[in-house]
């Protein structure tokens, strides 16, 4: 299977695990060493040099390591959790995935990744929902045969949050 | 009884403010106050157009020409610190034709150019360029009768930054009386002061203001229930009820209040909300009175609310279950009202300047493990905020009278060595009897 295939085939398992909640799996996707971080984004200037502006410098939503991610997950089980439980109706969209040359270094073979997210959020019996839409730059990396996720940095499209909290992973 | 000016004032909005009022002493609240469209307008008007409203913090414009962009309701400021090193605050408007003159929601800038006709004013407000000035406007316009609009009032407080609405507002330090006190446990923890650790998170939430304030300024009785997932991982201490052990203490007719919690009985939880040992030292001497060294020294949990929207809370927590010893977190946030049902939670994560870089490192990650958009704790009150709001908005709903009976038996604490009338226990609802006794005051009048 080709570099990309398995790529695809990774960001589509994930997607499902965090939509059936499945946590515990979706862990076991990640490197000990993962380091996840969702900075906070605000209206700027536009960069001379293009790309992104007004990515916050010091501030994110989420800045995480394996220890807090799985603090997060574990809160999620205690059964009291109540942003999360019911839990909310997540459909991760994953789109327009580029990926890179993977390079071999010191921890193995590595890939960056480049994909697009529109995340359906509903919940209780409102008919309303809210949508979070992001680019996620992931570094995946192979362990023991498949590959598993080192880095990720989502930069939101949002600088005000439409949605009450952050109770999930993008 | 019955004071509330009916002119303007339907029925039912009557109805509910009279039920607010013969309630409040009883401890009984309507719930419709929480989300109703008519209050929403009179709210906007008598407090939020009257009050002190938290804008900014010093440490987020430290240099000439840096700028944020603030609200107090639908009114957008400009808030930059001009080249003569004044604070100064604008409505976002050009005066030619109505224009947003920010392009950002924060920055460094000299001027504000408006994109429409290209008005263009100086960071001290002024307007200095008209495009095509003499054919356009003749000879002899008069430019400065022409500058952005400050805001009615903007006062610094110990490097809180407040606006007001009202011109005839009294002081901010009389607005803020005896809580200052309280807010000096935080603001003078260093000689050096607070910074910001970065811009704030901002997030919406369908509640009302008042039902995110009241967890802050009295409802230490929620943590045993909303947080029990945080109490299960061994983050919060292990005695679900510890948030009770501490002092209540409200403002008489400026409708503040605090918490200051102390270590539940046999916990073992290092002095001083668990600061660096350097930094207690420094506090020793920055406090302006004993008083206040000696309560600080024993706190672990204290959060303080400002009628009518701004809070801070300041807990010792562990980052996480494995860390060995827990650390403190500081966060300072605007309620800020959307519309009826609806607010933005602006949060930002503070520090004590001189923190040393690894204690600021382990207080940023506390932060955003537990407090802001993504927070373990803060996750769950908004949740929970949302429904009581929805529920208060139902025909039968807003009629139903909730219980604030809490504690209404307890007498005052003598021996309190700080200001403001002190409560012996947290499980009490007496500062949020004083915040509505303000509250009501200022809707009659």
């Amino acid at each position: 299977m080709d570099v990309i295939r398995e790529v695809l085939d990774f960001l589509h398992r994930e997607a499902a695990l965090l939509d059936e909640g499945r946590y515990r799996e979706w862990l076991s996707l990640l490197t000990e060493d993962v380091v996840y971080r969702i900075p906070v984004r605000l209206t700027r200037e536009r960069p001379p040099q293009g790309g992104y502006g007004g990515i916050a410098e010091g501030m994110l939503h989420m800045d995480e390591d394996r220890a807090s991610l799985e603090m997060r997950v574990a809160r999620l089980e205690t059964g009291f959790a109540w942003a999360e439980d019911p839990p909310s109706r997540l459909r991760h969209f994953v789109t327009n995935v580029r990926v890179g040359e993977p390079v071999r270094g010191d921890r193995g073979e590595e890939v960056e990744v480049r994909s697009y997210l529109l995340l359906f959020r509903s919940r209780w019996d409102r008919p309303d929902f809210t949508f979070l839409s992001a680019e996620r730059q992931d570094l995946l990396r192979r362990e023991n045969g498949g590959w598993k996720l080192a880095r990720r940095l989502v930069i939101l499209d949002h600088s005000t949050l439409p949605t009450h909290n952050l109770s999930f992973f993008l | 009884m019955a004071r509330i000016q009916s002119k303007g004032v339907s029925q039912r909005l009557q109805e509910l403010l009279e039920g607010l009022e013969r309630g409040l002493e009883e401890g009984l609240i309507p719930a419709g106050i929480f989300n109703d469209p008519e209050l929403f307008e009179l709210e906007a008007s008598r407090i939020f157009s009257r009050s002190w409203v938290y804008l900014a913090h010093v440490s987020e414009i430290p240099s000439p020409g840096d700028y944020v962009l603030r609200y107090i309701l639908n009114n957008a400021f400009i808030v930059v610190r001009s080249e003569d090193g004044k604070i100064r605050a604008f409505l976002d408007m050009c005066r030619h034709r109505g224009m947003r003159v920010c392009r950002a929601e924060m920055g460094n800038a000299s001027h504000f150019r408006c994109p429409f006709h290209g008005w263009t004013y100086r960071n001290d407000g002024s307007l200095v360029g008209v495009p095509a000035e003499r054919e356009a406007f003749g000879e002899g316009f008069r430019k400065e009768d022409w500058g952005l609009l400050p805001i009615p009032r903007l006062e610094e407080w110990d490097g809180l930054v407040f606006g007001n609405l009202d011109p005839e507002a009294s002081s901010l330090e009389e607005w803020l009386g005896e809580i200052r006190w309280y807010l000096e446990l935080v603001t003078k923890r260093s000689p050096m002061g607070l910074e910001v650790l970065g811009p704030p998170q901002r997030f919406v939430v369908n509640t009302d203001w008042k039902l995110a304030l009241e967890t802050f300024i009295s409802d230490s009785y929620h943590t045993l229930m909303t947080h029990r997932s945080m109490i299960e991982l061994g983050i919060a201490p292990k005695d679900a009820k510890y948030a009770m052990y501490g002092e209540q203490i409200h403002i008489p007719g400026k409708g503040h209040g605090t918490m200051v919690v102390g270590a539940p009985p046999g916990a073992k939880l290092p002095p001083f909300w668990g600061y660096p040992e350097e930094m207690m030292e420094r506090a020793r001497t920055s406090y302006p009175t004993r008083q206040q060294w000696e309560v600080a020294r024993e706190t672990r949990i204290f959060l303080v609310t400002l009628f009518p929207n701004f809070s801070l809370h300041n807990p010792i927590r562990k980052p996480d279950p494995q860390y060995p010893v827990p650390v403190p977190m500081l966060t300072f946030r605007v309620w800020h009202p959307l519309g009826p049902g609806r607010i933005e939670i602006i949060s930002w994560g503070m520090v004590e300047r001189d923190a040393p870089e690894w204690f600021k490192e382990k207080a940023r990650l506390s932060y955003l493990r537990f407090f802001g958009s993504s927070g373990t704790f803060e996750q769950d009150d908004t949740e929970i905020w949302s429904h009581v709001a929805q529920n208060a908005a139902s025909t039968l709903g807003r009629k139903v009278r909730l219980n604030y009976q809490m504690g209404r038996n307890l007498k005052p604490d003598p021996n309190w060595p700080g200001p403001g009338v002190a409560y012996p226990i947290n499980f009490t609802d007496e500062n949020l009897r004083n915040f509505y006794r303000k509250y009501l005051d200022m809707i009659q009048g």
